[in-house]
């Protein structure tokens, strides 16, 4: 090639629009589709939204770094706490403050609990993040300070105030408020997925070793990614809390934990789309399966991800890709 | 000037003295390739020069600075490279960003999170350039997993130029190669420059006699010959340890 | 002073108990490089399968004890060769599963044997109590150290003394070398497996007269068995011993001595541990 810059050449108009097609697919049904539906299904899509956002964070430090966490419904909880806190103590019920210390809390439980995680690796970082979040379960389940009284956990927490006069929520504009800091926080992560930064990761995930002896501190590399998912599972738990309307022990310990792991899984490691993928596909099987037999659903999630693990090693993610590429070469375009 | 010194250095794994009382240095430019039996130590006193293990004793100066102490990725900061024996790659990463990550491994740009990665304009002639080198810019999108072994071997040896390395560490980088691949290698080490300092560790007799310009002989951990490459062909300490590497010897003179 | 004995038999027993319930789970981390999250769960079937002989058909407790093990061992035998098998040299992928079927068993029991808590119960030999320096102190609890003891010398038997745990050691390291030696690496390894589930199993059953059976058990026990990992070391009989019976004084004294911080004092110990020794007091170096 003769070009100084290596960029794509050819792309016709048709082509570009087939490149998008999966965004802009997603875009009208995000958008518009749940405008048109009965109020508990929208219900189910803000679930569904508010659980890809911790699918997404989940996966960049274990589908992209590679670290496998097990504590990571720690800083979920953590955002859905100081919402309940801030409610139940000091009657503060606006959304900008609750939300930002939302994600300064998280962020900062993270860089303690990473520090603490990262002084060890492999199976052994895995049991340290599973007990650290289970020390924070036991902690909210004891300290009477975090627990509406007579009961566990804050109940009673209401919708966020916006700060709006005369301003009414209802499923569909919550569901909205939610989409739109999904979509914030989904380009932030592309954004941290395609930096050096995010290549880093990667990088470290397929050998540390080799990256340390190119110059990257892969020690902090770690740390700061900890802290960066961290800091987006906050805010999913924040969302989380005004979604519920209660917060209790359980969405910190490892229960919670399981469920941005399976997304990930199903939907596909280490790509942009899959943990939204996986998240909707589980909170839809759940959401059917509470209408049959809900007593069955721990079962059906564990089997489901069981069978995806070993028989679908890429999740639906391969097999999406696969298709889109069919179409694309289909249609001419080419890509970089 | 000096481009490294080693002092006195050990590594002990529990009473088996990988590296014993190992001293010598490297002249800046110099080439200079450490050949000894399998288990000689070799590779961890290229693990001790670049910091993936630390030492029992003794001291490890580079371009007159006191690494001993110092992590890998600071030693790269300071200008050291080096190749693995075992290929050792991004492998499910695109050969692009394999050398991508290469080149800012010693950038400040490595921890910026949100430029994409592919803004970096001179970065990616960088890249350009060196897989067009290695002629394998036709397949930058390949993930590394599906190439041949000589093209990963390649990209081994390439990535450990990206940072324009001070002193480059070759560990085995002919192992597996066929004659030609080998040869190639030869004329790419050749090629390096006198700003590069370099430090091979190799079997191969053709590789190590058609680049050395001096030779550490390490046996049991130890140095038993340090010396030019004609001292070393007929010094009869090496012929013992290496029986039968004579014939490889008498064909290397005859080049 | 009574009740300084009485604490430190307690949390012996209780830390026997932890031993046992974490000491199979260390054993195949240690040497089979697996981390099997289902640990706890296995543990917990052993309990519902004692339960059921034990109380259920009123049958001897001790039978209930092997019938527990051996459910156990074999649910653990299937989920290795099943499943963890395919799954060699993917770590993460292994741990993943094992998890998924943490919830898999616990749900299975609920359908079986419904989300009632099963009280503590014990075998009729058992339940008395023995003059220990004067105090009357339950039988149960001693058998029950015994009981751990004597496991624990078998297992550090097996590991270190017998040329099964080398070949498993040696099969980790390099599997089709090892099959070269005309090694049968996949019966060691199964036998491995089914002795690690098989004690969680008997654990459960032994436990059960101090905590008594519930659906909660396989999150519950993972816990602690994972605490007793990290502070007693990965892959050592010993560090477990030591690390159960450490937690078992720290949380019986810490409940004791201070109620309200009752379920902490054995995360602070937790804590300190890793940030001090993070391989464990017992372990090998991370």
């Amino acid at each position: 090639m003769a070009n100084a810059k290596p960029e794509p050449i050819h792309q016709t108009l048709q082509g570009q629009l087939v490149r998008l097609s999966p965004f802009i697919l997603g875009a009208v049904i995000l958008f518009l589709l749940p405008a048109f539906l009965p109020a508990y299904v929208q219900t189910i899509w803000t679930k569904f939204l508010i659980f890809a956002i911790f699918a997404t964070s989940f996966d960049l430090i274990y589908g992209h770094a590679g670290l496998l966490s097990l504590g990571h419904a720690a800083f979920f909880g953590a955002g859905g706490y100081v919402v309940g806190v801030l409610l139940l103590h000091y009657e503060i019920s606006s959304f900008w403050i609750c939300a930002p210390l939302g994600v300064v809390v998280a962020s900062a439980i993270a860089a303690v609990f990473g520090f603490i995680s990262l002084r060890v690796s492999g199976m052994y970082f895995l049991l340290v993040t599973f007990a650290l979040a289970q020390l924070l379960y036991s902690i909210a389940w004891n300290w009477l300070w975090l627990n509406s009284p007579g009961m566990q956990g804050i109940a009673g927490i209401a919708r966020p105030d916006l700060g709006i006069p005369s301003f009414r929520w209802t499923p569909i504009y919550f569901y909205y408020f939610v989409l739109i800091i999904f979509v914030l926080c989904f380009y932030l992560v592309y954004r941290i997925m395609n930096s050096p930064f995010g290549c880093s990761l990667r990088g470290i995930r397929e050998s540390e070793l080799r990256m340390e002896s190119l110059g990257y501190n892969t020690w902090f590399h770690k740390y700061i990614v900890f802290i960066v998912t961290g800091a987006f599972a906050g805010i999913a738990g924040v969302l989380f809390a005004y979604f519920n309307r209660l917060i209790s022990p359980v969405h910190l310990a490892v229960g919670t934990s399981f469920l941005p792991m399976c997304m990930v899984i199903i939907g596909g490691t280490g790509t942009l789309l899959g943990p939204v993928i996986g998240a909707m596909v589980i909170v839809f099987v759940e959401y059917f399966s509470s209408l049959f037999t809900p007593e069955r659903w721990p079962l059906i999630l564990g089997g489901l991800f069981v069978a995806v693990i070993m028989y679908s090693r890429g999740g639906i993610m391969v097999y999406l890709s696969e298709i889109w590429k069919r179409i694309g070469t289909h249609y001419g375009s080419t890509q970089s | 000037m000096e481009a490294l010194r080693v002092e006195g250095l050990s590594k002990d794994f529990g009473g088996v003295h990988a590296v014993h009382h190992v001293s010598f240095n490297v002249e800046v430019g110099e080439r200079l390739v450490i050949i000894g039996p399998n288990g000689a130590g070799k590779t961890t006193l290229f693990n001790l020069i670049n910091g993936q293990l630390l030492p029992t004793s003794g001291r490890i100066y580079f371009l007159g600075q006191d690494i001993t102490d110092m992590t890998t990725h600071r030693r790269a900061h300071l200008g050291q490279a080096r190749s693995f024996q075992i290929i050792n790659l991004f492998l499910n990463l695109s050969v692009l960003d394999n050398t991508l990550l290469g080149l800012h491994g010693t950038k400040r740009s490595r921890l910026q999170m949100f430029r994409s990665m592919k803004s970096y304009g001179n970065l990616l002639s960088n890249a350009q350039e060196s897989l067009e080198a290695a002629a394998l810019w036709d397949k930058r999108n390949e993930l590394v997993k599906n190439l041949s072994y000589g093209e990963q071997r390649r990209i081994e040896i390439a990535l450990s130029l990206a940072s324009k390395p001070k002193l480059l560490m070759l560990d085995e980088p002919s192992s597996g190669l066929t004659r030609d691949e080998g040869s190639e290698i030869i004329a790419l080490i050749r090629n390096l420059g006198s700003t590069i300092t370099v430090l091979i560790v190799d079997h191969d007799m053709d590789l190590v006699f058609g680049v050395a310009e001096r030779i550490l002989v390490l046996h049991y951990g130890q140095i038993i010959v340090n010396g030019k490459p004609e001292e070393i062909r007929a010094d009869p300490r090496v012929r013992e340890i290496y029986m039968g590497v004579e014939e490889c010897m008498d064909r290397a003179r005859a080049d | 002073m009574d009740a300084v004995v009485r604490n430190l038999l307690n949390g012996i027993s209780y830390g026997m108990v932890l031993f046992l319930a974490g000491a199979g789970m260390s054993i195949v981390m240690g040497v089979m490089g697996i981390t099997n999250l289902a640990h706890g769960a296995l543990y917990m079937v052993g309990g519902y399968v004692g339960w059921t002989i034990a109380i259920h058909y009123g049958l001897s407790f001790w039978l209930g004890v092997l019938l527990g093990g051996f459910v156990s061992g074999l649910c653990g035998l299937i989920i290795e060769r099943g499943f963890l098998r395919h799954l060699y040299k993917q770590p993460n992928e292994q741990v993943l599963l094992t998890f998924g079927f943490v919830y898999i068993l616990t749900n299975l029991c609920i359908w079986i044997w419904g989300g009632r808590h099963r009280m503590q119960f014990t075998s009729r030999s058992l339940s008395g109590l023995w003059d220990i320096f004067g105090l009357p102190y339950p039988i149960a609890r001693i058998v029950i150290i015994l009981i751990g003891l004597a496991v624990g010398v078998v297992l550090w038997w097996l590991q270190d003394r017998t040329r099964m745990g080398a070949i498993v050691r040696a099969g980790m390291d390099d599997k089709e070398m090892t099959k070269g030696l005309g090694i049968n690496l996949e019966r060691v390894s199964m036998f491995v497996f089914f002795l690690a589930a098989f004690i969680a199993g008997i654990a459960g059953v032994i436990g059960a007269q101090l905590m008594g059976v519930h659906s909660v058990l396989g999150f519950d026990i993972l816990l602690l068995a994972l605490v007793v990992v990290i502070v007693g070391g990965m892959g050592s009989i010993q560090g477990s011993l030591l690390g159960g019976v450490l937690i078992g004084l720290i949380d019986t004294f810490g409940k004791s001595l201070f109620p309200q911080m009752a379920m902490f004092t054995m995360y602070f110990a937790m804590i300190v541990i890793l940030i001090v020794k993070p391989s464990g007091l017992l372990g090998r170096k991370v």
